[in-house]
């Protein structure tokens, strides 16, 4: 693929941050772009407030763990999570998946909660499934499992009967 | 004319047990926990066309201190079972317990880390019915044999049916 034939959204993401996109896909007309860590929260913010962009709806902020992948896993330094943010602009009808490759060592991101509310939430998910920390976030707590759960279900070594939970849970400290 | 007129001025006689069981079994109060699919099959046992309300059972509140019958419909979490278990500790003696489909009573296919596998670990259950989601009818099905259990009860505390201990 050609410079010219970028989208836009690519053209203008390299033009402002050189070097922070990893990886450009397109599937079947979806955009994917996979960014570095490092300027993520600078980069969501310009393309929420880009004027020709305006992906101003966060639709869903989710994870992957990729370490039973080892093509994925080689292909981006052996990050064994990747953050993936699921973006739409309501005025241009255009959408954008942004992936970030988030190393078990350092285990968190910044948070997109003070661009997109909504991403509270979201983010609070994905904590909890998958055990990345949300950097400022407001209120980082569980929000499907009890208070009290100890793991993070939707990693691949989580096994799927759990670890007895279901049998051992804690009856009397939930705000039942 | 009602069957009053040709009584006169006769007496009926029965047992204490058997006036109350009657009233009891025939104005049972259902306690819905619906929490999946089951719970639209048993919407559908209380719309018109199935007519739950022909057997009785038809004032759905959603008021645990009023009720003697829950009816628990849809998965339940390890979160939600303390939610239940309240739930049933709230509602008066006496009271039954209907396990609709298989998820609340076995977990169903979600056999995974996060679901209650079988609601009688927790809260005695009466009546199980198998299903996924069960019929509307296996549900009416499962209220008759509920109100054969209500026969069986009896106001004397010594006469109690084996209580279950919750």
């Amino acid at each position: 693929m050609s410079e010219a034939q970028q989208p836009l959204a690519v053209q203008k993401v390299q033009e402002q941050y050189p070097d922070a996109i990893l990886d450009v896909s397109d599937a079947r007309g979806e955009l994917t772009i996979t960014v570095r860590k490092d300027v993520i929260y600078e980069l969501m913010a310009f393309l929420k407030n880009d004027s020709e962009l305006a992906y101003n709806f966060l639709a869903d902020v989710t994870a992957v763990d990729y370490s039973l992948m080892e093509d994925v896993l080689m292909k981006y330094d052996y990050a064994r999570f990747m953050v993936i943010y699921h973006l739409l602009s309501t005025e241009k009808k255009e959408r954008l998946r942004v992936k970030v490759p988030v190393h078990e060592k350092a285990l968190s991101i910044p948070s997109m909660t003070s661009i997109w509310k909504v991403a509270n939430w979201l983010e609070r998910e994905t904590y909890d499934m998958f055990g990345i920390t949300f950097e400022e976030h407001p209120d980082l707590r569980r929000i499907l499992m009890p208070d009290d759960y100890e793991g993070h279900p939707l990693r691949k070594d989580y096994p799927l009967r759990g670890r007895g939970e279901r049998e051992t849970f804690n009856f009397e400290q939930q705000n039942a | 004319m009602g069957l009053e007129s040709q009584l006169g001025d006769n007496i009926f006689t029965t047992t204490i047990d058997k006036f109350v069981n009657w009233g009891r079994k025939n104005s049972l109060w259902p306690m819905p926990f619906g929490t999946a699919c089951c719970a639209i099959e048993m919407m559908a046992t209380l719309a018109s066309k199935f007519d739950l309300s022909r057997f009785g059972a038809e004032a759905i509140r959603f008021s645990p201190r009023q009720s003697d019958l829950l009816i628990v419909s849809g998965r339940i979490s390890i979160k939600m079972m303390p939610v239940l278990k309240k739930i049933y500790d709230q509602m008066p003696d006496p009271k039954w317990v209907i396990s609709m489909g298989a998820c609340a009573s076995t977990g169903g296919v979600f056999d995974t880390y996060t679901l209650v596998q079988g609601v009688d670990g927790f809260i005695p259950v009466d009546i199980y019915i198998p299903g996924c989601p069960p019929r509307p009818e296996d549900l009416i099905d499962a209220v008759i044999q509920i109100q054969r259990i209500v026969e069986q009860e009896s106001v004397s505390p010594k006469r109690r049916r084996g209580a279950i201990a919750s």
